[in-house]
């Protein structure tokens, strides 16, 4: 019972943890084609920026995938 | 059907660390990853020697693929960052971890070999060693007294500095777990992935019906294309790994400045 909720609590933790990084992750892609198309020159400055941006936003999900792990562990 | 559960569960053994050797020198063993490792240990430094055998001012061959990488480091990410004087100063540093990533990440999608970035140990180990480097850079050039002060932004209530610090110094800390965490993961999970469109293929072929030739067809497409992506996640990983090394440096390097 107590290996078969784990499995459940683990699985929940990575689904729900990823909802946030996941809109986080849209809207930095969105704004990042919103300001490519304003300023076409800036767009080789404003990827490197999106993919620093987009590590620190993944790393949240990533938390959660740890999680799961650990929970599944347990 | 029913034997779907066997197989993620060989899927996931196949994925786990085991030694390849039963003698063991002392407490070191040669594993399935640290053997792969090693392969691309030795690529990389043959690819690079042979690159660079013969320089030219027009390179060719195999020089002018590696020239064109180098100078994509060089001047894409380290120059960009950090500035012409400091990208050069700390592209060799920069450039290995790139290479490093992208060589170990490619070589783990040949079938049959696993990525040496896809266990912990590796990946915290390099997340480690930049946590170390840059930390080590900021020191040095701003002294330890000031360095452990530009935690705290000048102009920071007398109230709210502990906490300043303290969450200054757990982002710290967080860094290089995040990177270790980030590379591992995705890795990991993609190989995972693959294997469970290869599952769905192989069970698909087990019953001759219309609706497990249909599953099988799409469990084929979908492994092909993400094989095909699987690619362009080694490269990304590689790119994202060094470019927050870059990006932890220059912090580093200008943290007493304002």
């Amino acid at each position: 019972m107590v290996g078969s909720l784990s499995v459940l609590g683990a699985g929940l933790a990575f689904g729900i943890g990823a909802i946030g990084p996941a809109i986080g992750i849209g809207m930095i892609g969105a704004k990042t084609i919103e300001s490519m198309a304003r300023q076409p020159e800036m767009a080789g400055k404003l990827q490197a920026t999106m993919f620093i941006a987009l590590g620190m936003t993944e790393a949240i999900a990533l938390l959660g995938f740890v999680l799961a792990f650990v929970l599944m562990g347990a | 059907m029913d034997n779907m559960g066997k197989m993620v569960e060989e899927l996931l053994h196949e994925l786990s660390v085991q030694p390849l050797f039963s003698k063991h020198i002392g407490t070191f063993t040669l594993t399935n990853y640290s053997f792969f490792l090693l392969i691309a240990f030795v690529l990389t430094v043959v690819f690079f020697l042979v690159g660079s055998r013969r320089l030219s001012l027009v390179p060719k061959g195999i020089g002018n693929v590696v020239e064109w990488a180098v100078s994509f480091v060089r001047d894409g990410l380290c120059i960009d960052m950090l500035g012409s004087e400091d990208g050069r100063k700390y592209f060799p540093f920069v450039g290995t971890i790139f290479f490093f990533v992208l060589f170990n990440d490619v070589l783990g999608l040949i079938p049959g070999a696993k990525p040496g970035t896809g266990t912990l140990g590796t990946t915290f180990t390099w997340g480690a060693i930049v946590f170390l480097v840059y930390n080590g850079i900021g020191i040095k050039k701003s002294g330890f007294v000031r360095y452990i002060k530009s935690f705290v932004p000048s102009g920071t209530p007398v109230v709210l500095m502990p906490l300043m610090f303290l969450l200054e110094i757990v982002s710290h800390f967080l860094r290089p777990l995040t990177l270790g965490i980030r590379l591992y993961a995705n890795m990991y999970a993609g190989h995972i992935m693959l294997g469970i469109f290869a599952i769905l293929v192989t069970i698909s072929l087990e019953s001759l019906s219309v609706g497990s030739a249909v599953t099988g067809g799409l469990a084929f497409v979908m492994h092909v294309i993400m094989y095909g992506f699987e690619f362009f996640v080694a490269g990304l990983q590689a790119y994202i790994f060094s470019i927050l090394t870059t990006v932890y440096i220059n912090g580093a390097l200008h943290a007493t400045e304002h």
